[in-house]
């Protein structure tokens, strides 16, 4: 990618993370202040992107979709595009906790095609490496403790439908109360993951110049969390509960237990640097 | 000191019986006055409740406590001796502990587990106290029975099911939303059950009620009552997306919820659980709308087996509460014999206090005048040396208390000190 064109992007992505900003807050807080900045944020975020990607389009002289970087980038514009219109159209602000991360991962990933100097410290690299290994730790924590209170749920909902009162029903906590932990732990896990997966992108950026985004590792990883972002979509806008929304926790961990089994190799990365 | 227990019960005597015995809040502090009036009686206490009446007194050694509590309650009640004989039970020493903490825990009771017993056990030993029956050893002992029953609640779950259709229902409630402040409740029809369950929400916590009747005159009545909202009775289904607990109890002979309106419902509530009570015969609701996701329909016998589940569950932890009250009553009679050889051990006491003083006296004569701080130093050291010799056996009289063959042991102390009995 052209180098003005990356500058342009990197600003969009910049103008999209307020949009995450306001996923993130709506998810941990349950505000919805931020929204009318954060579109906004998105709007103005979606024109540097069309600078960006017009830029590119102009210096190579042919349309931006020759490589992994520049589809993302265009896709992410359409997707962008797309949304700013159904706002418009039929102001579904709930749609927006799902399509402002989306949008913001996917420009970010974009910008990370064009090579960059090699570390310059160490000790940064495996601070970072670390910062990474933690959060994504802290987030699969997160998500065990939804899945536990998801399956939970499913004890204590079959126990209130089925209408005999056995053993579980008396000593399981209130749905309400299983919900109400499900949705903490499950947008606190979805924050912890969003910045581990920033952390790792930017990191796989840094140690594997443009050849991060080929990694099938790298790409389980993105897999895994499009669809905690899927489960996070379900339940904050449809209101996912009980057996869907179990079965959706129960896979969105195994994928994280996959996607953690892959990158097992990283912790030795940071013993033997 | 004797201890006697004797009373009528909902298992024992008819409700003829018991209203016969039965002593009303007003009058205790004069029948209380008669029986400690009564000769050889030291403490007395009377529980009278509407499943029970029972007196508690203790007395001196030498008196008759069933003779005299038989007289006492054929002078003050119309009831024949032989009546009440067939009636009564009697309950002496440890089996009157025993009686009176299973009453207190509420284990005794026509419900087991309910908490009411607890609060007029208290009433009868505030009376008992106020007239002063109750000075002093049955005082440590009542206090004693509330502590067992606030330890049976607090570590079974004796009280914590409900045992009625009305609280099931709220219980059910709870068990859906966890906390019910500002839930909104709907009410369909008219009823004593309904509005009696609708109460129990709101007083847990449910902010608003909306009412609903065909006749919409019977709606604003009742919506009064609850101060809440009168609803048209077509306009009742488009409410409910707002509604999280709907109460149907309406003479409807056909369905007035069927399945396809509350998946309608539902979907509208994004997928918000909501709790239908069906309490109407012939029911109200569509039985299929179980089937919905996160929603949950109860109608009369579904609740009815809920609390029967619960009464099944107060059962099982009534026979852990019944493990706790014999270990009380053990701790108490531990606590008894205890205090059955305190002269014993005040014997013990004062004719070693009786010997030093002797001996520091002899040791002035002969060896005195002493300045003050000689004096002061002497006292101290015999006192060291009678409280060590002193200390073994008031330890070993404390601890044979306890055991059923430690009256051995006892006997044995007091010959070596020749102490008398």
């Amino acid at each position: 990618m052209a180098e003005m064109s990356v500058i342009w992007l990197r600003v969009a992505a910049a103008l999209y993370s307020l949009g995450l900003l306001h996923s993130i807050l709506m998810l941990v807080r349950r505000r919805e202040h931020l929204f009318r900045v954060a579109l906004g944020a998105f709007g103005l975020g979606a024109v540097f992107h069309f600078v960006s990607i017009v830029d590119e389009g102009i210096l190579s002289n042919r349309c931006p979709i020759a490589n992994t970087y520049e589809t993302l980038s265009m896709c992410a514009f359409l997707v962008a595009i797309l949304h700013l219109f159904v706002q418009w159209r039929y102001k579904m602000a709930s749609l927006s906790a799902f399509i402002f991360p989306l949008v913001f991962v996917m420009a970010l990933m974009a910008t990370l095609g064009n090579p960059v100097g090699a570390w310059t410290n160490p000790v940064v690299r495996n601070a970072w490496l670390t910062v990474h290994i933690v959060l994504v730790l802290l987030g699969f924590a997160a998500l065990v403790v939804t899945a536990v209170a998801s399956l939970l749920y499913l004890f204590q909902e079959r126990e209130l439908k089925n209408k005999k009162p056995r053993k579980f029903y008396y000593r399981l906590p209130a749905l309400g109360a299983l919900d109400d932990l499900i949705s903490k732990s499950m947008g606190v896990g979805f924050v912890l993951m969003t910045l581990a997966v920033i952390a790792a992108s930017t990191w796989a950026f840094i140690e594997h110049k443009t050849a991060w985004i080929s990694q099938p590792d790298i790409a389980i990883s993105f897999f895994t969390w499009g669809t905690y972002l899927v489960l996070v979509f379900l339940r904050t806008t449809a209101g996912w509960r009980g057996r869907k929304a179990a079965i959706m926790t129960v896979t969105v961990l195994g994928f994280s237990a996959i996607t953690w089994v892959a990158h097992s190799r990283l912790g030795a990365i940071l013993l033997r640097q | 000191m004797k201890l006697f227990l004797t009373g009528v019960s909902h298992k024992t005597a008819p409700v003829e019986v018991r209203e016969c015995l039965a002593f009303p809040e007003e009058s205790l502090p004069k029948a209380l006055k008669d029986l400690q009036a009564c000769p050889g009686v030291t403490e007395a206490v009377i529980l009278s409740t509407c499943n029970r009446v029972e007196i508690t007194i203790t007395t001196e050694d030498g008196v008759d406590p069933q003779a005299t509590i038989d007289t006492f309650l054929t002078d003050h009640k119309a009831i024949s001796p032989d009546t009440l004989v067939a009636h009564v039970y009697r309950h002496e020493g440890r089996e009157a502990i025993h009686h009176l903490f299973r009453v207190a825990a509420s284990l005794d009771s026509m419900v087991v587990g309910e908490p009411q017993i607890l609060g007029q056990l208290k009433v009868a030993y505030t009376a008992a106290k106020e007239t002063g029956a109750v000075c002093g050893w049955m005082d440590s002992l009542l206090t004693r029975a509330f502590n067992v029953a606030k330890r049976v609640r607090s570590e079974t779950g004796i009280g914590q099911m409900a045992v009625s259709v009305s609280y099931a229902a709220v219980e059910l409630a709870r068990k859906i939303f966890g906390s019910l402040n500002g839930r909104t409740i709907m009410i369909v029809g008219a009823g004593k059950m309904s509005e009696l369950a609708a109460r129990h929400l709101r007083r847990s916590g449910a902010t608003h009620v909306f009412v609903t009747n065909r006749t919409y005159d019977r709606a604003i009545e009742m919506a009064k009552l609850f101060q809440g909202t009168p609803v048209e009775y077509s306009r009742f289904v488009s409410m409910l997306p707002e509604v999280d607990i709907l109460i149907a109890s309406s003479g409807a002979t056909e369905y007035i919820l069927r399945k396809e309106d509350m998946h309608r419902v539902i979907a509208a509530r994004r997928n918000k659980p909501a709790f239908l009570i069906d309490i109407a015969v012939p029911r109200n609701i569509d039985p299929g709308v179980n089937d919905l996701d996160n929603v949950f329909l109860y109608d009369i016998d579904d609740l009815q087996e809920v609390v029967n589940a619960n009464l099944r569950e107060r059962m099982k932890e009534a026979d852990r509460a019944e493990e706790l009250v014999s270990e009380e009553v053990e701790r108490m009679m531990a606590r008894l014999k205890v205090v059955e050889v305190t002269p014993t051990i005040v014997g013990l006491q004062e004719q070693l206090e009786g010997i030093r003083a002797a001996e520091v006296d002899k040791v002035k004569r002969k060896y005195g005048p002493f300045t003050q701080q000689q004096e002061e130093a002497l006292e101290a050291a015999t006192r060291a040396i009678i409280n060590k010799v002193a200390h073994g056996p008031i330890s070993e009289l404390r601890v044979q208390a306890g055991k059923p063959e430690g009256v051995h042991s006892i006997a044995l102390i007091k010959r070596v000190f020749h102490l008398q009995d």
